[in-house]
């Protein structure tokens, strides 16, 4: 292989990528503009319902019994909660489209008086976003009236507040709030980047295997004194390049977009924090570079089986599936990085980044699936070699798949 | 005269399909021969066994003495070849195609440039040397095409239909090049075509090649003798009829 061929090749498919429009707008501007936009969208949108909700005021039926005692001075004190004190029936809250009952079934200042306990009902349609909403605030306003209460007791008795509390229980989530956002970050993150290596690996190995057959420029190449290895080098190389870029524009606009998205919502930087030790770059950017290897070496060789955009879309929709479903596969909840897992095809690789992304992974287990990416890629350049290397598949004919698995002489 | 081109009892089968026949037919130095057949002879299914693109399935292509099989590498460096079903690749302009090309053919990059420039002028794509192929006309592309083939200088040239679906004006500058590429620079020339007064302008030897077989191989004027015919296209059509 002769690597100023090779170069030319590479070099004259990059330069061709460079000047299609469509080619950039999905590689660079789209992935750079996503992020920011969808989160900062949907930062807003989350926004406004809240402040929509916070003042958008209903119609609370309430028992008579509750009129003039300390829940309806608890209650007053929100100026969105109409009270409208009345008996009324379960019915009829459900017949109104935005009330709530408060519901009492024993006689209130009486039931006090002798300590004991009245039990009160919320009646809310809890599907309605701004019913649950209320109904919530209501039962946060009744148990600090029920506190009260209680401490009146306890203090009326004599007794000590902890006389109530023979245990405190509180769960300590050892997690901080920005290392969950991480998480939740992290078992996201990998599937994004791993989609976006493949689609910029398949569009333009698209264009230049199937693509060329189409505008049949393929067989040019064909003729002068370039190894079949040469062509494929080269090409490999375009495709990898862009695949590679892709998943770096990627992760530099998702990082925009947290940056963004804290100002925005009022966080410091770091709200999001993902905090990768350099052992951790290591290995994140090696499994990138690896399968960015295998999906480029994949598509190639299966999209230059197809003489036509067309058919390449077909051949591609089913590869899709098999980085999709393994993708979204290892964000299912309990999903870790096992000796099991690291055997499945790509669920390894998604589930390996997302362990980096969260760090504290096992070094043993990130080398495994690296060597298994390894493995892939070297498969599919091979696959890659055998399919470039048949004669029907340059000329555009009927391939006979038996033929691309015999080893050629030469 | 050392002989340039030559197919040794060549054959293609397509499945069962016998598309070329045991063809054998040499080209010598210097020398524009042409290739004729109606429609399905096998005439651009023999022209890409000689260029390599196919693997005959018997019988072996020769160019500049080097076995396409054999010494592909040195029989390819001595090869332009062009059929009718390859095209320019959209988002190049001419200079930077014949440059990509010439960079895979080894042109030393200290004469890459001067010869890029000469065939630009020598084939009039001056005026569109900055556009995208794309954007070109049939005429345009056909220029650069046949400029393409040429870049690394190659003592051997292919030609599958050269003129077809060009106008009277850009048909003609391609015979004219192609007459004066052999004259003065002693390239060996075969071409494939449809307009037998082209072969009749251009070519001492013909080969007229019928359901994959020979059936004339020869100067002109045998052919006509042969068949009792005043004009060459009688005399083809007695042949493949
Ligand atoms: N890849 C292929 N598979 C099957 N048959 C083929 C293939 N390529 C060519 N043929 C058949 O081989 C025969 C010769 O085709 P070829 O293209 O060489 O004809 P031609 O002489 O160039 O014709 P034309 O003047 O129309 O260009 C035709 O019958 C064609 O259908
Ligand atoms: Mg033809």
């Amino acid at each position: 292989m002769r690597t100023k061929i090779i170069s030319a090749i590479f070099r004259k498919e990059i330069k061709e990528v460079l000047r299609d429009k469509r080619m950039l707008y999905l590689i660079i501007l789209l992935p750079f503009f996503l992020y920011p936009v969808l989160f900062t969208l949907i930062g807003k949108v989350g926004q406004s319902q809240q402040e929509k909700l916070s003042t958008q005021s209903i119609e609370v039926l309430v028992s008579p019994e509750l009129k003039g005692t300390a829940v309806e001075e608890a209650l007053a004190q929100s100026s969105e909660l109409k009270l409208n004190f009345t008996d009324f029936e379960e019915a009829t809250i459900d017949t109104m489209s935005n009330g709530i009952g408060i519901k009492l079934d024993v006689p209130f200042d009486q039931t006090m008086q002798n300590n004991g306990t009245a039990s009160i009902q919320i009646l809310a349609d809890q599907s309605k976003d701004l019913l649950q909403f209320r109904s919530r605030q209501i039962r946060t306003v009744l148990q600090g009236v029920n506190q009260n209460l209680l401490k009146a007791r306890i203090d009326g008795a004599g007794l000590n507040p902890e006389f109530a509390k023979p245990l405190n229980i509180t769960q300590v989530d050892l997690a901080s709030d920005q290392e969950q956002a991480g998480k939740a970050l992290a078992s996201f993150l990998p599937m994004i980047i791993l989609l976006f290596i493949f689609v910029g690996c398949i569009y333009i190995a698209i264009d230049i295997t199937a693509g060329e057959k189409e505008r049949k420029t393929l067989q040019t190449i064909f003729t002068a004194p370039i190894k079949v290895s040469e062509i494929i080098a080269g090409k490999f190389a375009a495709v990898f390049t862009v695949g590679i870029v892709s998943a770096f524009m990627n992760i530099l606009s998702l990082m925009v977009a947290i940056m963004i998205q804290v100002k925005f919502m009022g966080g410091e930087v770091g709200s999001f924090s993902i905090s990768i030790d350099p052992m951790g770059w290591f290995w994140l950017c090696l499994i990138i570079f690896l399968i960015t290897v295998f999906l480029a070496a994949l598509t190639l060789a299966v999209v230059l089986l197809a003489n036509s955009y067309k058919e390449a879309q077909s051949y591609v929709s089913p590869l899709m599936m098999l980085i999709i479903i393994p993708a979204v596969m290892s964000q299912m909840p309990g999903m870790e990085l096992n000796t099991s897992t690291a055997l499945i095809p790509m669920l390894n690789i998604s589930l390996a980044i997302g362990a980096i992304l969260k760090g504290g992974f096992s070094t043993a287990m990130i080398a495994m699936v690296a060597g298994m990416a390894l493995l892939y890629a070297v498969i599919a350049l091979f696959f890659a070699s055998q399919t470039f290397g048949n004669e029907n598949v340059v000329t555009g004919e009927k391939i006979d798949f038996k033929s691309l698995f015999s080893f050629r002489k030469s | 005269m050392e002989v340039k081109i030559e197919a040794r009892s060549l054959t293609k089968n397509f499945g069962t399909f016998r598309a070329v026949d045991a063809l054998s037919f040499d080209v010598k130095a210097g020398e524009v021969f042409g290739l004729l057949g109606p429609n399905g002879a096998g005439k651009t299914t023999t022209l890409r066994m000689l260029s390599g693109l196919l693997t005959p399935s018997g019988g072996e292509a020769f160019i500049a003495g080097h076995s396409m099989e054999k010494q592909q590498q040195q029989a390819r460096s001595s090869l332009g070849f062009l059929t009718g079903d390859m095209d320019l690749y959209r988002r190049l302009n001419p200079v930077e195609l014949l440059t990509y090309f010439g960079q895979l053919y080894e042109v030393p990059k200290a004469t890459l440039s001067a010869r890029v420039d000469k065939l630009v002028d020598a084939f009039g794509i001056t005026d569109f040397k900055d556009r995208f192929c794309e954007k070109l006309s049939t005429g345009q592309k056909q220029r650069v095409s046949i400029a393409r083939t040429l870049v690394h200088d190659p003592a051997v040239v292919i030609l599958d239909e050269p003129t077809t679906g060009l106008d009277i004006m850009a048909s003609e500058f391609i015979l004219q090049f192609i007459k004066k590429m052999a004259q003065e620079e002693g390239k060996t020339v075969i071409f494939s075509t449809h307009h037998l007064d082209e072969v009749e302008r251009l070519c001492d030897r013909i080969a007229i090649i019928h359901q994959g077989k020979l059936e004339h191989y020869g100067t002109i004027s045998e052919v006509k003798q042969r068949t009792q015919k005043e004009n060459l296209a009688d005399a083809f059509f007695q042949l493949v009829n």
